[in-house]
């Protein structure tokens, strides 16, 4: 396997399209370096989904077993990033799914969300955007969970309404109405923020 | 399903406006393209999905970098199981010995050619043919990714020839064709760092 410091590097130059057909050959050099590339992405998704980074990990950890195993199936090699994304989208919900079954549905990471505070005094522009960033954060931890989920799928995952209405097994019309409450409601606080 | 709240004056709800935000469609777009309404609306929602990027950024950000301890803790735990593909009978001096090596071995070694030659990179590589049956004839298909700048016709040619040899020389296979095709063709890394195999000094 190609593992020389030169080769990984190499690797990181080359298109997804290129490491996907690699993996697929069985080059696990090439597919670390598929999931180095979008790991953070993947992560970042994750947590969004479960509220929890541990449980992050884990979703990513558990998207990478099974991308290396479906590998053969991806019909467009170029596409792996919103394909991953995808297995993230659904790990994330089974994850969610088996954490209810072990009732403590409170986490802590949404908590602290609710805790960052907008701070709509910050006088310079980059605090003012970060702020609101933050702000968004709050408000997303107060949306209804089946709503909030949609949203991520949606803006995180980049997910199309008949994906998200796949992985939550709810129908597309579903989608489209919870999607629009959680924007409008998400909409009207950092209007209100503003 | 909509509360009150969620119409506008105008009639038009605010699912409609989300739904036009993802797909473009909606009943009435002469109206939405003259009503205010519509129109500050749309703009508020739009301005929450740029908020929204906004937010995955920071997020991903905050998640840190692939190259960080956290993935490769990830990969530590992964364990891949090895795609050994067909295997290929071998000669062997005992009739009583049976030996083979793997299709994934062939492929590993021709991507390792590959990736050997200064500013090229393997991609899928195939083996058409029956490669369980001791001298059937093989076809070799090899997609690459070449740093632009580099003359690909002399690249293949070059890499054909390292490849026959190589091949030649680990293998019993009966080569009958090397087809080598260039599916990208990569922008030289513009500030390299570190010693790279992708740069090729003149």
């Amino acid at each position: 396997m190609t593992g020389s410091p030169a080769a990984q590097h190499q690797l990181d130059l080359v298109p997804d399209a290129l490491l996907a057909g690699r993996a697929a050959d069985g080059d696990t050099a090439a597919f670390e370096a598929l999931a180095r590339r979008h790991g953070p992405l993947m992560r970042a998704t994750a947590r969004r989904l479960t509220g929890s980074l541990a449980d992050a990990d884990d979703v990513v950890q558990e998207t990478l077993v099974q991308a290396w195993k479906q590998l053969d199936n991806l019909r467009d090699p170029a596409a792996v990033k919103g394909w991953l994304l995808r297995i993230v989208g659904s790990r994330s919900i089974d994850y969610l799914r088996k954490r209810r079954n072990h009732a403590d549905l409170d986490d802590a990471e949404n908590l602290v969300d609710h805790h960052a505070r907008p701070r709509p005094e910050d006088p310079e522009n980059n605090a003012l955007s970060s702020s609101r960033v933050e702000a968004l954060k709050a408000a997303l931890a107060g949306l209804p969970e089946e709503q909030r989920r949609c949203w991520v799928l949606k803006e995180f995952n980049d997910q199309s309404y008949e994906e998200i209405a796949l992985t939550l097994n709810i129908s597309a019309d579903s989608v489209r109405g919870r999607l629009a409450r959680a924007r409008v409601t998400l909409a009207r606080r950092m209007e209100e923020w503003r | 399903m909509n509360t009150p709240r969620d119409t506008l004056d105008c009639g038009h709800s605010l699912a409609e406006l989300s739904a036009y935000l993802d797909t473009g469609q909606i009943a009435d777009p002469a109206h939405m393209d003259s009503c205010p309404e519509c129109q500050a609306g749309l703009a508020s929602l739009r301005n929450l999905s740029a908020l929204g990027k906004d937010l995955l950024r920071s997020d991903v950000t905050d998640a840190g970098s692939g190259n960080d301890d956290w993935m490769q803790s990830i990969l530590d735990n992964l364990q891949l199981e090895l795609r050994p593909g067909r295997s290929i009978p071998l000669q062997s001096d005992h009739p009583d010995d049976t030996l083979w090596e793997t299709e994934g071995s062939i492929s590993a070694l021709i991507r390792s050619v590959v990736d050997a030659l200064p500013g090229t990179a393997a991609g899928k590589c195939r083996l058409h043919g029956d490669v369980t049956t001791p001298g059937a004839g093989i076809t070799v298909e090899v997609e690459i990714a070449v740093v632009y700048g580099h003359s690909m016709e002399e690249r293949a040619g070059q890499l054909r020839q390292e490849l026959a040899q190589t091949l030649a020389t680990h293998t019993e296979l009966a080569i009958e064709a090397i087809n080598i095709t260039v599916t990208d063709v990569l922008e030289a890394p513009a500030t390299p760092t570190t010693p790279s195999t992708m740069e090729e000094q003149p």
